[in-house]
């Protein structure tokens, strides 16, 4: 009898133990970078389609900055960037396939913010790329600032965060405007081609995209000004510091590869180079990488199959893109603009 | 036989003149500097090159200068976190600089003198050249410091967004004359260049 008594004692214990590890295991997942090296490949989630951050070609080539940052942790793991795995996740569902760890991380063109890491217990290491609300005006308008769009018509889309950040704006600022809501963004854009507004307000990345779908792109214009702040993050979950540092430093080695001048096309100079801050990222001096659970070459990697920041950026929506959209506040912080990465030291 | 050996040697003979011709070609003309050419004012330049407006976070003085030689852009600082940024030219390797300088001359359709360094390099270059649609300075040139440098015009708006220079910053003749018109005598400006390994 007594035996009996104690064993179910004990036996409910070890339920309990199971019970509160499978709960733990559930919750705290800590073994991302583990299987990613199991399996062979990363897994990303990326936007289904959004011409410059990521979209399949014909063939099922994904190309990007989405896309191409996902390639650089695959590049840092694996010296290969070919073993990223492309998974399309609509904004509906990412954060729940993030947390079903359906992909080790999302690099989908999602906004930083507060509410986003404490209701999803979510991390986001490091703003990729700073995007923010903007305005679109043909070019014979002739004005440069945003504070010269008094008594404007406004073409945006209806029950969005842009909606509200343009009202905040003009009333901010003292302007009146008069609003032209649309609910599908095809025909905000559809509008103000036809010119039944004097302005179109979208996030400005989006904004160089729509433009390529006017029927004159060139007569048209986004306007420098920035008036809400849309930091593009990597997302991965809280509690596996291993794998956020891995995602964080990836980014960093590229924005500390452009600011020091290592590039794709001279990555093998650089590895020759006696100029102590490059050894350091390079991987011929000290053991960062072996620190990140990774290689000494880790950024090497990184650089020599993906670039540094300025070549993503430059390719997939700067200067070599068809986007063609001006760094702005994703120019290093050394030469005006605000990305600026920690050392490696 | 004879007639193979024939092919064989003027195979050989044309490998020679297109080397001989283009290496002439590469020490000739170093500088994509044509003088008399006048310069194609219809020519668009690139969207990246265009006279814009751009968002641009710096310490110093709105009216500033900044010459970002890696990029190929010079921003004139407005203040505000904007900068009007004009797509450049800049030096060939061997001819890149940096440092801070002011401008201490400007000139409307200035004469070129080339400088006996570029003499020596080039001699082909004349000594002396009226300024005009054909000078390789362009429409307007604002002296840099006690330099041989100067920020000028050019007759060849395709070398905007190169580095084909002696180390002058060219714009095309129209963006050249705006911003002539924006800065005065004295106006601070700043050289950068990329990083060395």
């Amino acid at each position: 009898m007594r035996t009996f008594r104690g064993g179910l004692i004990i036996g409910l214990a070890v339920a309990v133990l199971v019970a509160a590890a499978a709960v733990t295991y559930e919750r705290y997942d800590t073994k991302t970078l583990k299987r990613t090296q199991r399996r062979g490949e990363v897994l990303c989630g990326v936007n289904k389609g959004l011409p410059g951050f990521s979209i399949p070609d014909d063939k099922g080539k994904w190309t990007g900055f989405d896309v191409d940052f996902c390639r650089a942790v695959a590049a840092a793991i694996f010296d290969d960037p070919s073993k990223a795995k492309f998974v399309p996740l609509d904004a509906g569902e990412r954060f729940k396939e993030l947390q079903n760890r359906t992909v080790d991380i999302l690099s989908r063109n999602t906004t930083w913010s507060m509410s986003r890491e404490t209701d999803y217990d979510f991390y986001f290491p490091a703003v990729a790329y700073y995007d923010g609300q903007g305005f679109m005006i043909p070019r014979s308008r002739n004005i440069d600032s945003a504070l010269d769009l008094n008594d404007s018509k406004v073409c945006v889309q209806g029950n969005t965060t842009t909606q509200l950040n343009l009202a905040d704006y003009f009333r901010a600022n003292n302007m009146k405007y008069t609003e032209m809501k649309f609910d599908k963004l095809d025909d905000v854009v559809k509008a103000y081609n036809s010119g039944q507004c004097d302005t179109l307000t979208s996030d400005a990345s989006q904004l160089y995209a729509l433009r390529l779908n006017l029927s004159k792109p060139n007569d048209h214009m986004i306007l420098a000004d920035i008036i809400s702040k849309e930091p593009l993050a990597p997302v991965v979950r809280q509690r596996d510091d291993d794998w956020m540092m891995i995602v964080k430093w990836t980014l960093y080695a590229m924005i500390n590869a452009e600011e020091l001048g290592v590039t794709s096309k001279n990555i093998d100079e650089a590895l020759k180079s006696k100029k102590p801050e490059v050894m350091r990222l390079v991987g011929t001096e000290g053991a960062y990488g072996e620190n990140l659970g990774l290689t000494k070459d880790w950024a090497a990697r990184i650089i020599r199959h993906v670039g540094n920041y300025g070549e993503i950026y430059d390719r997939n929506v700067g200067a070599d893109s068809k986007l063609k959209i001006p760094r702005g506040m994703n120019q290093l912080w050394n030469a005006g603009g605000v990305q600026y990465a920690p050392p490696i030291r | 036989m004879t007639r193979l050996r024939h092919l064989v040697w003027m195979l050989i003979a044309a490998g020679v003149l297109v080397l001989s011709t283009s290496q002439g070609f590469a020490q000739g003309r170093p500088d994509a500097d044509e003088p008399g050419l006048v310069a194609d004012d219809t020519y668009e330049l690139d969207p990246e090159w265009q006279k814009q407006v751009v968002y641009y976070r710096t310490n110093e003085a709105p009216g500033t200068i900044i010459v970002a030689t890696a990029e190929r852009h010079l921003y004139l600082v407005q203040g505000n976190g904007r900068a009007l940024r004009y797509g450049i030219g800049v030096g060939r390797e061997g001819f890149q600089w940096q440092g801070l300088v002011t401008i201490t001359r400007k000139a409307e359709w200035p004469d070129w003198v080339p400088p006996p360094e570029m003499i020596q390099r080039q001699p082909y270059l004349p000594r002396f050249m009226a300024g005009g649609p054909g000078n390789p300075l362009g429409a307007r040139a604002m002296y840099l410091g006690t330099t041989v440098y100067r920020i000028h015009g050019t007759n060849r708006p395709d070398t905007i967004g190169t580095a084909v220079s002696s180390g002058c910053f060219r714009l095309v003749n129209n963006d050249v004359a705006d911003l002539y018109n924006r800065v005065p005598v004295g106006t601070k400006v700043i050289i950068r260049q990329k990083p060395e390994l």
